[in-house]
């Protein structure tokens, strides 16, 4: 097994930080999954994190200049490493104004993943910072879990309202219930709500737009008033929110009718897939 | 030995009622600096409204005390610089001392634990003005004892804490304080004609103090507080403890860890940094030690108010090592203990004997067997039992009794012009530790007791005070 890469640019290695940065947020512990042409960091436990999963996914070429990889096996070119998220967040926070960023999989003890920076200095010589990161490498017979989750067949496809007002509604929300009931109809509104024994309080978003769906079918069939709503906890969909530091390229937002939520971001050349399911 | 410690804390004495008149003055050898008057005894006679206690009075006067005093006072951008002094002290410990002298202003903090030693030494002339005195007990022996000063660091801090907004509205700062009156007056003078007083109670306590002979470490770095800066956000504010190692090409700082780690918490992180980044680099030991971050990180709060370059004087593992700022106006040193690194070096374990003060006590010379293996500075290293243990204020103080297997401790001869240090009788003390024949040696000598012949052991972890 065996894993190096190297950032040379410095806006590859801001992006790249803030990539990492948004996924401390989402997921205390994450999986990376290391393949020829890919990165991506999926949460799937779903008991640990009350049933979230998360995908996300990045295309190596738009960010390292050197990049090679060995899997376990030449039929399973992969690598899985379970991780401290927030390990690699602030490892590349000291990377701020660096000149070369390496990464690489090591064997120190225990395995590595090591950050190896170089950073500028006033003098000539540069200095030189090093991160070993402690991961664990994850058996191929857990990999079974850890894929990409399908796209559920959603009732309601709509897209999201700018994020930051979202979150700001959705953390007054929380000071009242823990309950949220998320619904969008086809005709482009979105409705936020909680539902308590005093008080109702509802914030609707309108003119959103949806986008185009992939079966004709459903389309016809389904009234484009009609609201399809999913009962969630606002603690994790304000965990989501509170992740996305800028506002995404696109944001899209699938509904199945009390089942489950997702959201589909792309942010610039990554993708964001979050799965929220329905509170039972 | 607590005992001992315990009572030289009322070494200061119970305060005895003198009616005639306020002095403030030092007779004897001692001079204060600036703003001090002697008196003769007679003239204290005439002070009006003590007429009728005027014979009681001149009996008085033979064992009376004037209180210790300072008084002092800055500006408001000085005002700064103080209290980032404090907030960096506090990080060592929650106990503070003020001990004004001729040389200035010192505050001192020693931790729990005695692994950790700070001082920030203000010059007189960092003052706008500076007055101080010690007072004098009329004794058969002319005794003279300082300011024994010690504040809570919860009482202190709170009041330097918000400094930006301090140093915007601050005009000037009075300090002023007395033996007598158990309180120190902090008065702010800020815009606006708007006065702040603050009173803080302190405990009469004589100061530890630490003497560290920076010039005599083979290792010493000089280097931009900037730099250290940066090298500190590698690390979590978790992180306990930080090694440096030097070679002569580079110098690492790098996180120190334990050996067992858990997957979640510890990200091993390290800087090289090369020797062109100092702007001095004296490296005479290849060396590797380990030390506490919490005050490394106390020390670079304070060097962000001077801009000073931080000087780091080091030996051996096990040596304590320092950090310092030398300013014009200033001088700050941080003592720290650094991790012993081999198990075998605990077995013999040497006594740290600091501390050389130019005058001493008659008692002390008599003490001194004989007058070889003279020394003049700090040399033993501090060490530990047998397991490594974590040097940060968790860890207790250690088994002195181990004392009585130490080997002569290797006292090296330095010139100049300092006082003899008996050896023997650091060596005697160390031996005795615990039994009647130290404790006695430590009532002799309280009664001569001069406030600077104080001077303490560093070994295992543990103080002793040697007299």
């Amino acid at each position: 097994m065996k894993f190096r890469a190297k950032i040379v640019d410095a806006a590859c290695l801001n992006h790249f930080t803030r990539v990492s940065n948004m996924i401390a947020k989402l997921a205390k512990i994450c999986t990376l999954r290391i393949s020829p042409d890919k990165l991506n960091f999926i949460l799937s436990d779903k008991l640990a994190s009350g049933g979230v999963s998360m995908w996300c996914e990045l295309e190596q070429e738009n960010f390292f200049s050197e990049f090679q990889m060995e899997g376990i096996s030449a039929a399973n070119n992969e690598i899985y490493l379970e991780l401290t998220s927030e390990n690699l967040s602030r490892a590349l926070k000291t990377a701020q104004n660096a000149r070369a960023l390496k990464i690489k999989l090591t064997n120190k003890h225990y395995p590595c993943l090591t950050v190896s920076i170089e950073l500028l200095s006033v003098s000539s010589s540069s200095r030189i910072v090093t991160h070993d990161i402690p991961v664990k490498v994850i058996p191929r017979r857990l990999w079974k879990d850890l894929q990409e989750p399908t796209v559920p067949d959603s009732d309601v496809s709509i897209y999201l309202p700018v994020l930051k007002t979202m979150k700001s509604v959705v953390e007054k929300m929380k000071n009242i219930s823990n309950h949220l009931i998320i619904e969008a109809n086809l005709n482009g509104e979105l409705n936020l709500k909680i539902e308590t024994e005093l008080v109702c309080v509802t914030t609707h978003f309108k003119d959103l737009g949806n986008p185009p769906l992939a079966s004709e079918n459903a389309s016809q069939a389904r009234n484009p008033e009609q609201m399809a709503e999913v009962h969630i906890d606002i603690r994790k969909l304000l965990q989501f929110l509170a992740g996305q530091q800028a506002n995404p390229t696109k944001a899209v937002c699938n509904i199945v009718n009390n089942k489950i939520v997702h959201f589909d971001l792309l942010h610039e050349d990554v993708s964001l897939q979050y799965f929220i399911p329905a509170l039972s | 030995m607590k005992n001992e410690v315990r009572r030289r804390l009322l070494y200061g004495g119970p305060h005895r009622p003198f009616y005639a008149v306020k002095r403030n003055s030092s007779l004897g050898k001692r001079r204060g600096r600036g703003g001090v008057k002697s008196r003769s005894f007679e003239k204290r006679g005439q002070h009006p409204g003590t007429r009728g206690r005027q014979a009681e009075a001149r009996l008085a006067t033979r064992l009376v005390r004037a209180p210790a005093m300072l008084k002092c006072g800055m500006g408001g951008s000085q005002v700064k610089v103080f209290g980032k002094a404090i907030q960096a002290l506090s990080r060592v410990s929650d106990e503070l001392w003020l001990d004004p002298s001729e040389k200035g202003l010192a505050l001192r903090s020693v931790n729990s634990c005695r692994s950790a030693y700070g001082c920030v030494l203000f010059s007189p002339v960092f003052f706008q003005q500076y007055q101080w005195s010690t007072s004098v007990k009329m004794n058969d022996n002319d005794t003279i004892s300082n300011l024994n000063c010690k504040l809570g660091m919860k009482s202190i801090l709170p009041i330097f804490k918000c400094l930006n907004s301090l140093e915007r509205n601050v005009e000037s700062c009075k300090i002023f304080t007395r033996s007598d009156k158990c309180k120190v007056v902090i008065q702010f003078f800020c815009r606006h004609g708007i006065k702040r007083t603050h009173n803080v109670c302190f405990q009469e306590s004589q100061p530890l103090q630490v003497i560290f002979e920076k010039s005599t470490c083979s290792n010493t770095l000089m280097i931009q507080p900037r730099v250290l800066a940066e090298a500190i956000v590698l690390f979590t504010s978790s992180q306990e403890e930080v090694t440096l190692a030097v070679t002569p090409f580079n110098v690492c700082i790098k996180s120190s860890n334990e050996e067992s780690m858990d997957l979640t918490s510890s990200v091993h992180s390290e800087m090289f940094v090369g020797p062109d980044e100092f702007d001095f680099f004296q490296i005479g030991v290849d060396t590797e030690i380990t030390f506490c971050f919490k005050e490394l990180k106390g020390m670079l709060i304070f060097s962000e108010a001077t801009h000073a370059p931080i000087s780091i004087h080091f030996d051996f593992p096990g040596k304590p090592m320092a950090l310092s700022i030398d300013d014009m106006l200033l001088e700050a040193n941080f003592i720290l203990a650094t991790l012993a690194d081999e198990p075998s070096r605990a077995s013999s374990p040497q006594s740290l004997c600091l501390s050389q003060k130019r005058k001493r006590s008659d008692l002390i010379r008599s003490n001194s067997k004989a007058g070889k293996n003279v020394t003049s500075k700090a040399l033993e290293h501090i060490s530990r039992k047998a397991a490594p243990k974590r040097l940060c204020p968790n860890e207790t103080l250690t088994d002195i009794s181990a004392l009585e297997n130490c080997g002569s401790p290797p006292l090296k001869r330095v010139s100049g012009d300092v006082g003899e240090v008996p050896a023997s009788s650091v060596r005697r003390a160390e031996e005795v530790l615990g039994s009647p024949c130290l404790r006695k040696h430590l009532e002799d000598a309280k009664s001569h007791l001069s406030w600077e012949n104080i001077y303490f052991t560093f070994n295992n972890q543990s103080i002793m005070m040697n007299f």
